[in-house]
């Protein structure tokens, strides 16, 4: 039996030793808000986006920037990067890391801001710098465009709000976000090129420039294709953006003033199906207010245009790109 | 077979699969100038990660991990009393990332390389034979440091690297009981002094098995538990994954079977149970050993 007894003072030792290892500090700790991306199915975009744009370290850690050490992160959901064509990491590859980066930041913001503070009007500085809009819509509140879908996930280092639509804010006007799509510091491919020729062809770029006091705009922003497209529909060759430019002046001009309502700029949260009068005078008509989305039609189009990125706040108003150029 | 080769088999093949992890001393002794030589190849495969305080299903960036490694091993009776013991594992580590994503991020799908060559000296000082079996302690201290030039600091890359580039001193103490029939159970702690930034480590073992001049077979449960060190994603993580809380538990079944001329081979599967900031793997190993 002295072998059983010495063998079993280690062999206990051991077995307590092994299976101590398996509860260590497992009764510890919130996860991080990084964490809480990788380790969630439906933020599996999320994570791809904060390593690509380098803020998974940074969100592994305490706020260096304010003295709870918390974040806030309105975190958009597999969907909401599906929604703008974003469905896996490789997808991510379109955008420009410093723009990739920048629209992160644009859902966070230091402190905790807890779902109860969020109400109807109330805005919310951004680690970038532009400020978001809180928005309630019947049951559901937004932040500029994108519904809140859940609040208060607790991590370690903060506060994680769920969206259903990636939040977009430029930091620069009207005119100087058009300029940096097609300068293709957004997406890798120059994007709003023909948008771009036509507003400063038609001589319009003042007055979509902000200046002190200078009003602020909803502005349909038709992307290439469209443009492309209609050309097509119209029998004229619109290939390049200077084809733009064999166009009479005042035509392009007043199809442009189709595409902007000066009504200080609305997200689609605060959008409703009806009649808007654009600067140009005739009105478009709206459709119903569906999945956060709305259809966009003018007076001579066959069809209504569809929101391909909608919500885009600047500096003078909100910009939503649409896939067919409004015709008055 | 005779009993010192199959001892000195076993002194050997019960061996650590990826060197990281499992022990690296068994509790046979060779026996005065006794040995044995293994070539080993292990395979491990996971998806999914354990962290803290969840569990990521799918590896961030790699999505899954596959490891490949072919290991030499060499162990030798110096006296009845004392073995030295030798490792040095060859480690491919592949992931399964997508192209695009890699370009982006500049990384790769593949680490691999030498990784650290370890000895280890066992002394058995004390044994007790009776009628119902023999029961010895062991004393083992092992070294064990980078050889390969792998690296372990390419940021979010490290998730695929080979090893923590620790040089580490080791101590183990083992207590093994066998009966006459071949039944024994065996159990060892030990502690890990690592240098730089990787966590010491509190390690333990108990293994129980069978065997005689036919086959060999065993069951253990091992583990490690990290002395401090952060979480993958936690407070204090700066992408430097060798200073992470490498904490596990671990379970596996091994076989040897002597076949002929001093040559046998072995086989086994282990699988990580719990775990703190290491994959959730599942393996398998192989091994061709000769004993002398």
């Amino acid at each position: 039996m002295r072998f059983i007894s010495k063998f079993l003072l280690p062999a206990v030792f051991a077995t307590a030793l092994v299976s101590l290892i398996s509860c260590k500090k497992d009764d510890e700790v919130l996860p991080t808000i990084a964490s809480i991306a990788v380790t969630n199915a439906d933020f599996s975009t999320l994570e791809d986006a904060a390593v690509q744009g380098g803020v998974a370290v940074v969100l592994s850690n305490p706020n260096p920037g304010d003295p709870s050490g918390d974040y806030t992160v309105f975190a958009p959901n597999n969907a909401a990067f599906a929604r703008l064509g974003l469905n896996s990491g490789a997808d991510l590859a379109v955008l420009q890391d410093a723009f990739l980066t920048s629209t992160l930041l644009y859902h966070v913001s230091n402190g905790n801001l807890a779902g109860s503070s969020i109400t109807n009007a109330g805005t919310s500085s951004s680690a970038l710098g532009p400020v978001r809009r809180f928005i309630t819509r019947g049951s559901d509140q937004y932040i500029n465009g994108s519904r809140i879908l859940a609040t208060d996930v607790s991590a370690s280092n903060g506060t994680v709000h769920v969206i259903d639509k990636v939040l977009l804010a430029t930091g620069v006007d009207i005119v100087q976000s058009a300029l940096a799509l097609q300068s293709a510091q957004v997406f890798i491919a120059p994007e709003l090129s023909f948008l771009v020729e036509a507003v400063l062809y038609a001589e319009l770029a003042g007055a979509l420039t902000a200046s002190p006091g200078s009003p602020s705009f909803t502005v349909f922003a038709p992307t290439d294709a469209a443009f492309k497209q209609l050309g097509v529909d119209l029998g004229v060759s619109l290939i390049v953006p200077s084809d733009i430019r064999q166009l009479p002046k005042e035509v392009v001009t007043a199809v442009l003033l189709n595409h902007v309502v000066a009504d200080g700029g609305k997200f689609t949260s605060e959008m409703n199906g009806g009649m808007v009068a654009p600067l140009g005078g005739t009105a478009l008509t709206m459709g119903a207010f569906t999945n956060g989305t709305l259809t966009v039609q003018g007076k001579s189009n066959t069809m209504p245009a569809n929101m391909v990125i909608p919500d885009v706040l600047t500096t003078n108003g909100v910009v939503h790109v649409i896939d067919r150029v409004l015709l008055p | 077979m005779q009993s010192n080769r199959l001892l000195s088999a076993l002194a050997l093949f019960c061996l650590p699969v990826l060197a990281l992890a499992q022990s690296p001393v068994s509790g046979f002794m060779n026996g005065k100038g006794h040995g044995a030589v293994a070539l080993s190849y292990t395979a491990e495969q996971y998806d999914n990660v354990f962290l803290v305080p969840n569990e990521a299903q799918g590896v961030p960036v790699f999505n899954e991990v596959n490891l490949n490694s072919v290991s030499l091993y060499a162990s030798y009776g110096i006296s009845n009393r004392l073995d030295v013991v030798l490792g040095l594992p060859y480690i491919q580590a592949k992931g399964n990332a997508n192209e695009t994503v890699l370009q982006e991020l500049g990384f790769e799908n593949e680490r691999s390389g030498i990784q650290d060559v370890s000895i280890f000296l066992k002394y058995n000082p004390y044994s007790l034979d009776g009628a119902i079996g023999k029961l010895d302690f062991i004393l083992a201290a092992g070294l064990k440091t980078p050889l390969g030039n792998y690296k372990a600091d390419e940021g979010l890359q490290s998730i695929i690297a080979i090893g923590n580039r620790a040089t580490s001193a080791n101590g183990l103490a083992i207590a093994q009981f066998r009966t006459p029939s071949g039944f024994f159970a065996a159990t060892q702690i030990g502690y890990s002094l690592r240098n730089g930034e990787v966590p010491n480590a509190l390690v333990g073992e108990i293994k129980a098995g069978y065997g005689n001049r036919y086959f060999y077979v065993d069951a253990w449960y091992a583990g490690q538990v990290s002395d401090g060190g952060v979480n993958i994603l936690g407070e204090g993580f700066e992408g430097f994954f060798p200073a992470t809380d490498v904490t596990f538990t671990r379970a596996g079944l091994s076989v040897f079977v002597p076949v002929a001329g001093g040559f046998g081979v072995s086989a086994g599967v282990n699988k990580y149970l719990t775990g703190r900031n290491i994959g959730e793997a599942t393996g398998f190993s192989a091994a061709l050993v000769y004993s002398f």
